[in-house]
């Protein structure tokens, strides 16, 4: 018999169980979450190096503590010892030292804090709470180690320097912060369950990780009814894990799942946390209601018994709280199972001219699913392949192509939508630059139609409803040139001329007349307008300089006190009263920086700013932006008068 | 991951004290989302054994009592190291005796 005993793999193990303890204690004794995780990774430290000689000690969380919390004293004497008398520090801290069972809801309330942005919540919560490595986040999210990094560090500086609180919020506003609380610890359940992109349909990981934190949260707010919502809501979801997929990996229906692989276990904690949602009484809030339609469906013992009549019920009432498009979707399943599916067809209807769903992979799947059984195949074959040109994910993709093949359509004769623009692209003797630019249009049109649609059937009216969900939205210029690229292709098709529902629109006459006067001022005062666009703005109105100059900007090029950049560009107070907002703790790197983070796939080489991983806003993002703001100006017209 | 953690009886009556730290632990696994099952096992078992097609029901008394598995938890934790600090810490709650881990295949 050999022991098994791997120390260093036995030290991560512990670390896991205990970190989010230590942390939450020493978070309330230094008021630093940041601080708080840098001391206990000390101890962590400590004990790599003492554990594989003396063996892990009996009790290794006390053990943990105890060492963090001598470095924490140590902290705090340096940074203190001025103000206050050393007795009175040590009698406070003995004091403070015993751990209170709100430590840990203090900390899940401040990792998911309103200040910070989602995806940063999501990575601090698993980080702090969960114990989980840069690179153990990193895999889940399909992002990099160094990223995650960075993206905490953001975070805790971002708390930090916005002095958040860490006093626990009065009952009122705790509902409100719990609510950011369940939203991470979803998103992360999600996450899990529903693989937004990459092979695997699942990654059970990250599931189990949310499930851990929501019940953990139900035992530190054990009233708050919509806690035990969430947690009954993920017990029954998670218990289907095993029968949603097949044995290729594909995905399996709800409604056509092995019941009998359901995990009883998770669906009687369901059940238990629901009903102690219920006992807490008032009305059903969204997590309630929808763990209320897991409920339903776990309660069925076949597909045919599930009561759909009550699921839509519940649904239509999730949609008064959330009238989400998805919501919407969702309702228009359930209500096509409860009344047919003509009923469920005229429910997504409606949703089929929002942008929100415009990529939404789920809404042509229903619609395909739908027709299908309204006997209506070469429609529905027609949803499924638009569905699989827009799912992310390569095991749905396979299993809709399936769907899309199994239904018996008569073969279609003609070229489709596909093939006939594929052949305009090719013959009708354009240059590079205008395939390039039809080639959206046209791909566009593609994904909203389904490339296998046979040109014969393609109406003005698919093609009018398409733009206006599309480009509705869009510039003057924009839309026109998508609207050329319509009309040609419908000329060269020979196809009815979309143009009499197209309408050219007027494009501003002159794009180098600059600004008329106090035109920049209102723009910079539309609401949510981002900061980085506003400096942009305003930089190149008051420094009169090139906007590839500007853009190519970098921090360590400013100098703030002299309103100057080395490339000779000055500015004035509008400027540089925003920059320091800009800028905040970035000392070098690109000035004016992309929203988001590049995909690991598409991470540029160089351009980066070291500090947030992002790359430099583009020429074309900044144009596109000013346009969509000005409804059509270019980001020259800011230049003044000469 | 699943794994199930069974115990044999050592034989000795539990008393107070051992009661009350078991108690504070299962409370903190369960806050924790660790435990998801657990519960203790008559002494009495029956045994059904089956050999040559011919199904026999006896009484199944165990060699030795502290053989009889007296308890089981089911846990759901990260790895196999997890599982294996949980049930250190429970035998230095339970004193001597022997449990064992079995992962618990889920899919």
């Amino acid at each position: 018999m050999v022991p098994v005993l791997d120390a260093r793999r036995t030290i991560d193990a512990v670390w896991k169980l205990e970190s989010a303890k230590i942390i939450a204690g020493l978070a309330r004794l230094v008021r630093d979450v940041g601080l708080a995780e840098e001391l206990a990774q000390d101890a962590l430290v400590a004990a790599l190096e003492q554990w594989p000689r003396t063996g892990v000690p009996d009790n290794p969380g006390a053990w943990l503590t105890a060492i963090a919390k001598r470095r924490a004293v140590d902290h705090i004497r340096r940074s203190q010892l001025q103000v206050r008398k050393q007795e009175q520090l040590a009698h406070e801290l003995d004091r403070q030292s015993d751990p209170e069972p709100d430590d840990l809801l203090r900390l899940m309330l401040i990792s998911c804090h309103p200040v910070l942005p989602t995806e940063a919540r999501a990575a601090l919560t698993l980080r702090l709470l969960g114990g989980l490595t840069a690179e153990e986040i990193a895999r889940a999210f399909l992002s990099t180690g160094p990223a995650v990094t960075q993206r905490i560090a953001a975070a805790k500086r971002t708390l930090a320097e916005r002095q958040v609180s860490f006093e626990l919020p009065g009952e009122e506003e705790l509902g409100a912060r719990l609510s950011s609380v369940l939203e991470v610890i979803y998103l992360i359940f999600n996450e899990g369950y529903s693989a937004t992109s990459g092979d695997d349909l699942m990654r059970p990981g990250l599931c189990q990780e949310a499930l851990r934190l929501g019940r953990l949260l139900a035992v530190l707010a054990p009233r708050e009814a919509e806690v035990h919502g969430l947690v009954a809501l993920m017990e029954v979801q998670a218990s289907r894990s095993a029968a949603r997929t097949g044995p290729s990996g594909e995905p399996v229906l709800l409604h056509e799942q092995n019941r009998g692989r359901w995990d009883q276990l998770l669906i009687r904690r369901g059940f238990t946390a629901m009903l102690r949602a219920r006992e807490l009484g008032g009305p059903p809030g969204p997590y309630v209601l929808q763990a209320a339609i897991a409920v339903c469906h776990a309660q069925a013992r076949t597909a045919e018994e599930t009561d759909w009549a009550q699921i839509a019920a519940l649904y239509g009432a999730l949609a008064r709280l959330l009238p989400t498009p998805v919501v919407q979707l969702n309702r228009a399943v359930a209500v096509g199972m409860a009344r047919g599916p003509q009923a469920g067809l005229d429910l997504t209807d409606p949703l089929t001219g929002d942008p929100a769903l415009r990529d939404y992979h789920l809404l042509p799947s229903v619609r395909g699913d739908l027709l299908a059984r309204l006997g209506r195949p070469a429609e529905a074959r027609l949803e499924f392949q638009r569905a699989a040109a827009l799912t992310r994910n390569a095991a749905e993709r396979a299993f809709l192509l399936r769907r899309a093949d199994a239904l018996a359509v008569p073969a279609t004769t003609g070229p489709t939508l596909g093939s006939a623009t594929r052949a305009f692209l090719a013959d009708a003797g354009l240059d590079a630059a205008t395939v390039r630019s039809y080639g959206q249009t046209l791909g566009r049109l593609g994904l909203a139609l389904g490339e296998g649609l046979p040109l014969a059937e393609l109406t003005a009216d698919q093609v009018a409803e398409v733009f206006a969900t599309a480009w509705g939205g869009a510039a003057a210029r924009t839309w026109n040139r998508h609207r050329a690229a319509v009309r040609s292709f419908a000329t060269w098709a020979e196809l009815p001329e979309p143009a009499a529902r197209l309408e050219r629109r007027a494009e501003p006459r002159s794009t180098t007349t600059p600004l008329a006067p106090g035109r920049l001022d209102a723009l910079c005062a539309r609401p949510g307008l981002a900061l980085r666009e506003q400096t942009l703005w305003r930089l190149l109105n008051e420094s009169g300089a090139g906007v590839r100059a500007a853009l190519a900007l970098n921090v360590e090029d400013l100098d703030l006190d002299d309103r100057t950049a080395t490339p000779g560009i000055t500015w004035r107070s509008g400027t540089a009263r925003l920059l320091p907002h800009l800028l905040v703790g970035r000392t070098r790197g690109p000035l004016f920086l992309t929203d988001r983070r590049p995909g690991p796939a598409r991470t540029p080489t160089a351009d980066l700013c070291p500090e947030t991983g992002r790359a430099r806003l583009s020429y074309e993002r900044a144009e596109y932006l000013f346009k969509q703001a000005s409804a059509g100006l270019t980001l020259r017209q800011l230049k003044p008068r000469r | 991951m699943r794994y199930l953690m069974t115990t044999n009886a050592d034989g000795s009556a539990p008393d107070e004290t051992l009661f009350a730290e078991m108690g504070r632990f299962i409370e903190e696994l369960t806050a924790s989302g660790v435990l998801l099952a657990t519960g203790g096992l008559g002494p009495a078992s029956i045994l059904v054994s089956s050999s040559g097609g011919e199904i026999t029901v006896t009484d199944g008394p165990f060699a030795e009592a502290k053989e009889a598995v007296a308890g089981f938890a089911l846990v759901e934790v990260r790895s196999e190291e997890e599982a294996i600090e949980l049930a250190r810490r429970f035998r230095r709650i339970v004193g001597d005796g022997q449990s064992r881990i079995q992962q618990v295949f889920t899919d």
